[in-house]
């Protein structure tokens, strides 16, 4: 059964993902008062590309987009999505915090093998932004494992079930809010995407990634969507019994996230650290003395 | 549109996928590029075709050489056709790219592109109107599934007198040929 | 125009010739020899903005003329013709063998792409330019592209035309 588990897991969230990709192409369209394409749309791409003979820049170019997607589907593995959850009793919160980091740090290692300083300088923008968002989602973790006494996502998740969601408790209340204005940060969507820009750096590091690297990278974003906002609904929406209620729960976060992203311009990356260490900082800071004086 | 037939994605994914997700490489050749920005925004929506512009010619698939050609412009035209991942299409646009256009007798100005790259489709116009773009985007379609769109096939068996074709306009050539000269096709020989 | 400024160039520089076609739109045909001194006088009155440097080539009269246009950023406020911007035409004439001139850059700073674009396509040397390496051309011409005498049809022929077709011989 675990088996099963383990191999359905990263399936679901692909297709969840990719989902949430088209959905998010159709969802912007029709804010821009246009059609829009299909919501099969990416998976119209990724099957183009699949067909479209690349050429390699190296081994390490290859290797390094397999490790970041291996890091993510690790990563998933560790998430409950509903019932579904392979790798319960393991670690939970403390590997996940480990384990996400490995997303980047593949794309980091593929794109110094491409050659092009475009990749370099939008390396260097993804690692400073996370510098800028892990600081209150590290403040964020900590008042949740204190508040609710355990790093394992289940047993959180079970206590939201049994009283009501963290980010109604009023010992969360605040770390949740923090955690929801970084949360733009992490998925990387407007106004923090600069990373990827495309109109000015020429889409950062996916600027040699053509063919099925590309389609391995639009996997890999499907996937870095799915976690962040997974962790978020577990950590704070209560998780679900079921995967349908989480799906919806999921979408909820994710259509609020599409508004933000269709309303705002880009920030630069030092502006986007100044915000992120301003705030959402000093919200995740109060709420963490709040749960610490809560518990005690 | 027949993206909604099944039978045809089963029998043909290739030439399905290849129609419906052409991704332009946002390269502003000439002066028709002024005609782009209404298509791929709100005001003619081409998305919906599965058409958008990305920024490096890696990701793309479609290569639109909207207005006169220059010899300086030729020069960054064939490195960037040549860095697009097969298949590739290639559509001229305007009439600068068919015979010259307005330009026909200037001196700085290459007549007709289809000597240097292989072009799929013209649109004739000064500028084109943008509904002209999205006809040629179901021609492209069209010929797709007939299998008459192999410019980038004709790129790779004649490249030597493409190349030599280019020499002739530009002089001496600073990037190495694309395709080994000497029989092996298969394999770029750069990357 | 300011007709203070009139009586002042009239008398300073002799053989100037002074026309106003309309409000605020003023040519001065000068002689060769005048033509930076009138330009630095005309910056210390305000007009320091050399919008354009140009050439024309009158091969009839086997001359080229030389045209700078000037404007100033500040309204002239003794000036009640036009807005009080002055759109001013400075022309003068060189001969067209051997066609040399001085550079303008110790005066105006920005003339230095105006004057490279002119000895690129009109074969004008100007003597004190830092570079004058080619601004738009990738090729060599035998004469400049610009210059009346330059048959562009032939020149098409010769060298585009001439290139085949790939595929022709399918045919």
């Amino acid at each position: 059964m675990r088996v099963v588990e383990i191999v359905l897991s990263p399936l679901l969230a692909l297709v969840v993902g990719v989902f949430f990709l088209g959905l998010a192409r159709k969802i912007m369209a029709r804010i821009h008062w246009r059609y829009g394409p299909p919501l099969i749309q990416p998976v119209i791409d990724m099957i183009r590309l699949f067909y479209q003979k690349s050429v390699s820049h190296g081994r390490m170019f290859d290797l390094g987009i397999i490790i970041s997607l291996t890091g993510s589907i690790v990563v998933i593995l560790f998430l409950p999505f509903g019932s579904i959850c392979p790798l319960s009793n393991s670690g939970g919160l403390l590997v996940i915090l480990y384990i996400m980091l490995i997303a980047p740090l593949g794309i980091a290692l593929s794109g110094g093998q491409g050659a092009n300083p475009n990749i370099s300088i939008a390396i260097s923008r993804k690692f400073i932004l996370s510098l800028g968002y892990e600081v209150p989602f590290l403040l964020v973790l900590l008042a949740v494992m204190t508040h609710y006494k355990t790093i394992s996502i289940i047993d959180v998740v079970s206590a939201q079930q049994s009283a009501h969601w963290s980010l109604l408790s009023l010992a969360l209340f605040l770390s949740g809010l923090s955690y929801f204005l970084v949360l733009p940060a992490m998925l990387g969507i407007r106004p923090f995407d600069m990373a990827s820009a495309p109109q000015e750096i020429s889409s950062g590091p996916m600027v040699e990634y053509g063919g099925k690297y590309l389609a391995l990278a639009m996997i890999e974003h499907a996937f870095v969507l799915f976690i962040n906002i997974a962790l978020f609904v577990n950590l704070f929406l209560g998780g679900a019994s079921n995967p349908v209620t989480f799906f919806v729960k999921m979408l909820v976060v994710f259509v609020l996230g599409l508004f933000v992203h269709a309303a705002f311009p880009r920030f630069r990356v030092e502006q986007a650290v100044k915000y992120l260490w301003k705030w959402p900082t000093l919200l995740a800071f109060v709420g963490l003395i709040i749960a610490v004086v809560a518990r005690s | 549109m027949d993206r909604n037939q099944i039978r045809k994605w089963f029998k043909e994914p290739a030439k399905m996928a290849n129609k419906y997700s052409l991704h332009a490489i946002y390269f502003c050749t000439g002066c028709g590029i002024i005609e782009v920005p209404p298509v791929i925004t709100s005001r003619w929506d081409a998305e919906r075709f599965g058409v958008i512009p990305v920024a490096t010619p890696r990701q793309a698939n479609l290569f639109l050489i909207t207005g006169y050609v220059s010899v300086k412009t030729l020069k960054a035209i064939i490195r960037t056709y040549e860095q697009m991942y097969e298949p590739k299409f290639t559509v001229g646009f305007g009439s600068c790219p068919v015979n010259g256009g307005m330009y026909w007798d200037s001196y700085n100005t290459i007549k007709h592109l289809d000597k240097y790259i292989p072009i799929d489709g013209w649109i004739a116009g000064c500028m084109p109107r943008p509904e002209a773009i999205f006809v040629a985007v179901t021609h492209l379609w069209t010929l797709i599934d007939k299998e008459m769109a192999n410019g980038y096939v004709r790129y790779r068996e004649n490249y030597n007198l493409y190349r030599r074709n280019q020499e002739m306009a530009l002089g001496k050539l600073e990037w190495p040929p694309l395709y080994s000269p000497d029989g092996n096709r298969e394999e770029d020989t750069r990357e | 125009m300011n007709e203070l400024l009139k009586k002042e160039l009239e008398s300073i520089f002799k053989d100037l010739q002074v026309n106003e076609s309309q409000a605020g739109r003023v040519t001065l045909i000068a002689k060769r020899g005048q033509v930076l001194a009138v330009l630095r006088f005309l910056k210390d009155r305000g007009l320091d903005h050399l919008a354009l440097l140009s050439a024309v080539d009158w091969i009839e009269e086997k001359e080229f003329e030389l045209i700078y246009i000037l404007t100033r950023y500040i309204q002239d406020t003794d000036d009640d013709s036009g807005d009080g911007r002055l759109h001013l035409i400075v022309k003068t004439r060189i001969s067209r063998e051997n066609p040399k001139f001085e550079t303008t850059i110790s005066i105006f700073p920005n003339a230095e792409p105006y004057e490279r674009e002119i000895y690129e396509l009109f074969g004008i040397d100007f003597d004190g330019h830092p570079r004058l390496t080619p601004l738009f051309l990738e090729r060599k011409y035998a004469i400049p592209p610009f210059r009346k005498d330059f048959d562009t049809r032939e020149y098409v022929q010769e060298v585009f035309d001439k290139i085949p077709f790939v595929g022709d011989k399918d045919k």
